[in-house]
């Protein structure tokens, strides 16, 4: 048994060496199968990923002395606090030929000036997603965000709503409806924020950061706080299982967080070349649009456009319309105390 | 046992040597130091990034203590932990018992099988039977409920009630029933006045076997749980995972830790006024 | 007694919670339903496609590799401590044996994870993995052998010595043979503790280090294909065997640990 086990193992390991790896630390469900083995096939190495839900699951591994990744794949604030904690290795320009493709306006962000680190990847909305035939059967409006916080609405919702389980995301959500800016750290428009969630909660199924996508296929859940391309995937699903019912999902009027997710290079990574070879085969235009029309994010990519699915492109929630770009905001980064904060008044939002 | 004739020979102390140190040595470096180290850790400053800030500039201190304490939430959701661990060992006791009392009376050639039967699930993994479970309460509208936690965690619990119980059980001598029997004790005198009182320790080890590792679980509440269902586990993993607070992750480990063995004491000096009564 | 219905009920009642959700699981393996919500079809597709999915395959190599190594060092250094504590009586070993096994998973993850990042400044992956690994499992070997040996004729191992017998010549010729039982099933269970592990490795693993635990955690939280309910099946088939192997050599395993 032990010698079978060993031999197994030596034969996986000696799979993994006899080819050039490049490893990947990416979210969940964020590159898809296809563009994956299709660049596997032109770079003539093998991709692998470990995934992670949250950057600050990433973050913590890291900070735990994870080495060995080439690859993350940050939103613009988990950038920032990268570059500042020196986790980066600059990019060579020469190396990426194709990064004119960038739309401009996605060009050196606020997180990464001059674009000296990173290469903007996808970006998503945090939004509402509905089961669309059941909220018109309720009479129930579906672009704000009152649908996750106002009794009224939720009094027909009762134990069919999911929100976020983070502290940023859910609070960022009740900021932008009270109308502040996700900003916005007063500890008084803080503990408002606080509660309206508390008021909400009793209608809530449960917090959760992926199970909405399969609860909102099954037709479980009817409203679910959450990531475009979340929403995406579960009205795919729905679609393919032919449930009878359909998906939506739609950026609430009051605003909302925008999360801009880029490749960045590890300080510690084995292979900066692949990496380079990586993200130039990403920045051309069919690739880059994989990541629209398979997994339903929105495209920082100009030369992607013309690739993209026009039902997948007319998308407003995918692609933001000019007005909605104007209520769209970036989380960035909080202090220490504001931390602690924050993880009070989420402790005391969890438990009461 | 130590070896009445026992001339502490040169070779026997060699031996002692031997034997005792590696395993005293592997525990030392990867589990006390560490264990000292969280302790450690629960006086130092987050670090900006995660992690810890650098001593020369957090310095130590009892802050996280002091967040802990002035408020008594954190208070309350360990009470809360500390419930649902009780209401799942009593739920793991009341389905394990006549499980465990029935294969301890079986024929010893069934016995076997059905402890095999009881072990099977229990080696299985633990999120595919978590996972099971969201397939089966679902459809029942059951699912991010605190029925829902309990169900999975008196489910996840329950061999580690039931193989001490019946070992116990099954060392009961039924010359002792008999005899009670003969006296003309009912079925329930009998389970109440012999069965259940012999039976004591199993309950009391069982149980600690039980409520120990589901003050831990995180993973329970996180995928079957409600909105309300957050447990200290849950508080403990969002610190170090979630929120770059790990001093505040380190208090809350330690003082769960410290929870944890004063119950085990408890528990410990309760089985030995026990064993001392005749 | 044996004969009291309501005992059989209820102990019915208890195997049938056991069991149910096995049953959903295995059945649920064949279901022709990418969405696996209700019950839509017969097919077996989805072992077809768990055997060419190489990230689930690694996974599953990992698992079996780490599980055989940490199980073999804690069998060695469980049955130390177990003969230790038994015939020695040292005052420090049985806290340190013991308190891990008593300590909540998370706690353990957590202050490894503060080491090797703190003191050893280690690079998370296999080795780290490993060293968890062991440190869970030695506590319940110790605990095994030690009650087998508590169990023994002390007299025995004294003859064995009057004859001249060296100790390491009384080990392998007296302590070793008693003791066989007690070792494999301290192994197969540190084997299981290991392959089952999910809490600890979360906080311990390094990158592109994925054990099947983790790989079944990643597959949870966003495509819960019949494939996951597959590999579920396969490794509960897997510790079937191992109960097997486990009743076939050491019945006494059964009886429980203490």
């Amino acid at each position: 048994m032990k010698t079978l086990v060993a031999a197994l193992f030596l034969a996986f390991s000696l799979l993994a060496r006899a080819e050039d790896v490049l490893h990947l630390y990416i979210w969940n469900n964020y590159i898809s199968d296809a563009t994956a083995a299709r660049f596997e096939a032109w770079c003539g190495c093998r991709l692998k990923q470990d995934y992670y839900s949250d950057n600050e699951e990433m973050l913590a591994k890291l900070e735990a002395g994870a080495v060995g990744y080439d690859l993350l794949v940050p939103t613009g604030n988990a950038v920032q606090t990268l570059i500042r904690k020196g986790e980066l290795k600059p990019l060579d320009p020469s190396r990426l030929p194709h990064f004119a493709n960038i739309d401009p306006a996605y060009l050196t962000p606020w997180y990464d000036p001059g674009n000296r680190y990173s290469v903007p990847y996808a970006y998503t909305v945090t939004l509402i997603g509905y089961n669309a035939t059941r909220l018109q059967e309720l009479g129930l409006p579906t672009d704000t965000w009152a649908l996750i916080f106002e009794p009224r609405y939720l009094e027909k919702l009762k134990g069919r709503v999911t929100v976020l389980n983070s502290a940023r995301e859910l609070m960022a959500a009740a900021m932008r409806y009270l109308g502040h800016s996700v900003q916005d750290t007063d500890p008084k428009k803080w503990q408002a924020a606080r509660d309206l969630i508390l008021r909400a909660k009793p209608y809530w199924a449960t917090f959760s950061n992926s199970t909405y996508i399969k609860d909102l296929a099954i037709g479980n859940i009817w409203v679910a706080h959450g990531y475009s391309n979340d929403m995406f995937r579960a009205r795919e699903d729905a679609k393919d299982a032919r449930r009878p019912f359909a998906i939506g999902f739609a950026i609430p009027k009051e605003g909302a967080v925008l999360a801009v997710d880029n490749f960045v290079i590890h300080k510690s990574s084995p292979r900066p070349d692949l990496a380079h070879r990586f993200m130039d085969f990403m920045l051309q235009g069919e690739n880059a649009a994989d990541v629209s029309n398979l997994i339903g994010a929105g495209n920082p990519n100009a030369a992607a456009r013309p690739h993209i699915r026009p039902e997948v492109a007319r998308e407003a929630a995918i692609f933001p319309t000019a007005a909605d770009l104007k209520r769209l905001e970036m989380l960035r980064d909080l202090e220490p105390k504001e931390r602690r904060l924050l993880s009070r008044l989420w402790t005391e939002i969890k438990v009461k | 046992m130590r070896a009445p004739t026992s001339p502490a020979r040169a070779p026997e102390r060699l031996t002692r040597w031997l034997v005792t140190l590696p395993p005293t040595l592997f525990l030392v470096v990867f589990f006390l130091v560490p264990a000292v180290i969280m302790a450690a850790a629960s006086f130092r400053q987050p670090g900006e990034f995660g992690g810890l800030a650098p001593l020369a500039q957090g310095g130590l201190g009892l802050e996280a203590y002091r967040f802990v304490f002035e408020d008594v939430i954190y208070a309350w959701i360990l009470a809360k932990s500390f419930a649902v661990a009780g209401l799942t060992t009593a739920l793991c006791l009341l389905l394990a018992y006549p499980l465990a009392l029935l294969i301890a009376r079986s024929p010893r050639r069934r016995r076997n099988l059905l402890v095999l039967l009881v072990i099977l699930p229990f080696a299985s993994n633990l999120l595919i039977r978590v996972y099971a479970w969201i397939i089966i309460l679902g459809p029942l509208n059951l699912l991010y409920s605190p029925v829902a936690v309990i169900a999975g965690m008196v489910y996840v619990h329950l061999p580690f009630m039931i193989l001490p119980l019946y070992t116990n059980l099954e060392k009961h001598d039924p010359a002792l029933l008999e005899a009670a029997q003969d006296l003309g004790a009912g079925t329930w005198t009998r389970f109440r006045r012999v069965t259940l009182p012999l039976s004591l320790p199993g309950i009391l080890s069982g149980s600690a076997l039980v409520f120990i590792p589901v003050l831990g679980m995180f993973a329970i509440p996180e995928l079957l749980g409600g909105t309300g269902d957050l447990l200290i586990g849950n508080l403990i993993k969002e610190q170090f995972l979630d929120n770059r607070d790990w001093p505040l992750g380190a208090t809350l480990s330690l003082l769960l830790t410290v929870a944890v063995l004063a119950v085990a004491a408890i528990t410990a000096g309760f089985a030995r006024r026990r064993k001392e009564a005749p | 007694m044996r004969r009291i219905p309501w005992l059989w009920a209820a102990a019915l009642a208890a195997y049938a919670f056991l069991y149910l959700p096995l049953a959903v699981v295995v059945l649920f393996s064949f279901n022709d339903s990418a969405l696996n919500a209700s019950w839509v079809g017969f097919t077996t597709a989805w072992y077809g496609k768990l055997l060419s999915d190489p990230a689930m395959l690694q996974a599953a190599g990992n698992s079996l590799f780490i599980a055989a190594v940490s199980s073999t060092a804690a069998t060695v250094l469980g049955t130390m401590a177990g003969i230790s504590m038994q015939r020695w009586r040292p005052r420090f070993l049985p806290f340190l044996v013991l308190t891990p096994v008593a300590m909540p998973e998370i706690l353990l993850g957590v202050s490894l994870l503060l080491f090797f990042r703190q003191v050893l400044d280690l690079t998370l992956g296999l080795f780290s993995i490993l060293i968890a690994h062991i440190t869970f499992s030695i506590g319940f070997v110790a605990i095994i052998v030690r009650a087998r040996l508590a169990g023994m004729d002390e007299s025995i191992f004294e003859a064995a010595r009057d004859l001249g017998a060296s100790p390491w010549r009384g080990f392998v010729r007296v302590t070793l043979p008693l003791i066989l039982p007690a070792i494999a099933a301290g192994f197969l269970m540190s084997f299981t503790l290991s392959i089952d592990d999910f809490v600890i490795t979360f906080f311990v693993a390094g990158v592109g280090v994925t054990t099947l635990p983790l790989q079944i955690y990643s597959m949870i939280k966003v495509a819960v294909t019949p494939e996951v309910n597959a590999v579920s099946s396969l490794l509960m088939a897997l510790t079937l065997t191992l109960i097997a192997l486990a009743a076939r050599f050491a019945p006494e395993t059964l009886k429980g640990s203490r």
